[in-house]
């Protein structure tokens, strides 16, 4: 092991944690997140979390794939996929914005997203 | 080097590369970050580099990537696959070639290491169209200071006893 090598390892360690905190950084708090589940580049479905959707289900039938996902309080996982490695439901449940599931097999992104303006209410009764 | 030693070495290499590709899929690893492997068939790729040169090792890396796919079946993983051995051979290759004073196996293999996630990444990113995917890029970086790092190691105690054990062939 030469100089030239423990410099290339100290650089490339100082890289990833400043662009890694970068990303953090980047996620501002956000009024309300919303899941983007998105197939081979297209979005598929938008759902806004809501104590409606709580143990809620979507299965995802597409030509590249099956994968289901469920949702809880706030987070989301995949729970079942067709994919061989399975990485996707190893992965666990993500929560916060800016953070993703991959599925590469199956072209699937599952991802969770912030608006910063808060969700205009239809009808307010007294 | 007679050319039928040069042809029944190369395909050596490339079944040893198989061999350990199909192998480190059934290592369970630590974190799960797609795209993270232990790159295990590097070795065979770095090893390639050192005692043939830039072409034979292209032509390893590809020909292991596309007999992978008629061992694994996963089609989709052949883009990622390709993308990753051709850019990390590329760098490998410059690094070696220019700048192996700075650098020994173990610097080669780490940027060839990094320059596979990079093209992976991108891949995935042109793929699925989205650009927030390189944010998996800083965890897969310093996974790859790891691989890297034995892989290098490895890569260093086997061209050299290949070197020395094959030297009546070489030079023949």
């Amino acid at each position: 092991m030469t100089k030239g090598d423990k410099i290339l390892i100290v650089a490339i360690i100082i890289i990833s944690l400043v662009s890694l905190g970068f990303v953090k950084n980047n996620i501002v708090n956000y009024n309300e997140k919303y899941i983007s589940i998105q197939v081979n580049g297209q979005e598929y479905k938008k759902v806004i979390f809501d104590n409606s959707v709580i143990g809620k289900t979507i299965p995802i039938e597409t030509e590249f794939g099956y994968n289901l996902i469920e949702i809880g309080d706030g987070d989301v996982r995949v729970i079942e996929a067709s994919c061989p490695d399975k990485l996707d439901v190893l992965q666990g449940a993500i929560s916060s914005p800016g953070e993703m599931i991959v599925c590469l097999p199956n072209r699937l992104v599952i991802e969770i997203k912030g608006t910063t303006e808060t969700r205009e209410i239809d009808y307010i009764s007294y | 080097m007679k050319r039928i030693n040069k042809i029944i070495f190369l395909s050596l290499l490339v079944s040893i590369g198989l061999a350990l590709s199909v192998l480190e899929s059934s290592i369970p690893l630590p974190i799960v970050i797609p795209g993270a492997r232990l790159g295990l068939s590097n070795m065979v790729i770095l090893v390639t580099l050192v005692i043939f040169g830039l072409k034979e090792a292209m032509v390893v890396s590809i020909l292991k990537s596309v007999v992978l796919v008629l061992i694994t079946g996963s089609v989709s993983s052949l883009m990622y696959s390709l993308s990753g051995g051709i850019l990390s051979g590329i760098v490998m290759y410059i690094a070696y070639k220019y700048f192996s004073k700075i650098f020994s196996l173990i610097g080669v293999s780490i940027l060839g290491a990094v320059g596979h996630n990079i093209a992976q990444v991108s891949t995935a990113v042109y793929i699925m169209s989205n650009l927030r995917i390189y944010s998996y890029l800083p965890i897969l970086l310093i996974t790859s200071l790891f691989t890297g790092y034995f892989v290098g190691l490895s890569s260093i105690f086997i061209s050299k006893n290949l070197k020395k054990g094959l030297s009546h062939i070489f030079n023949a």
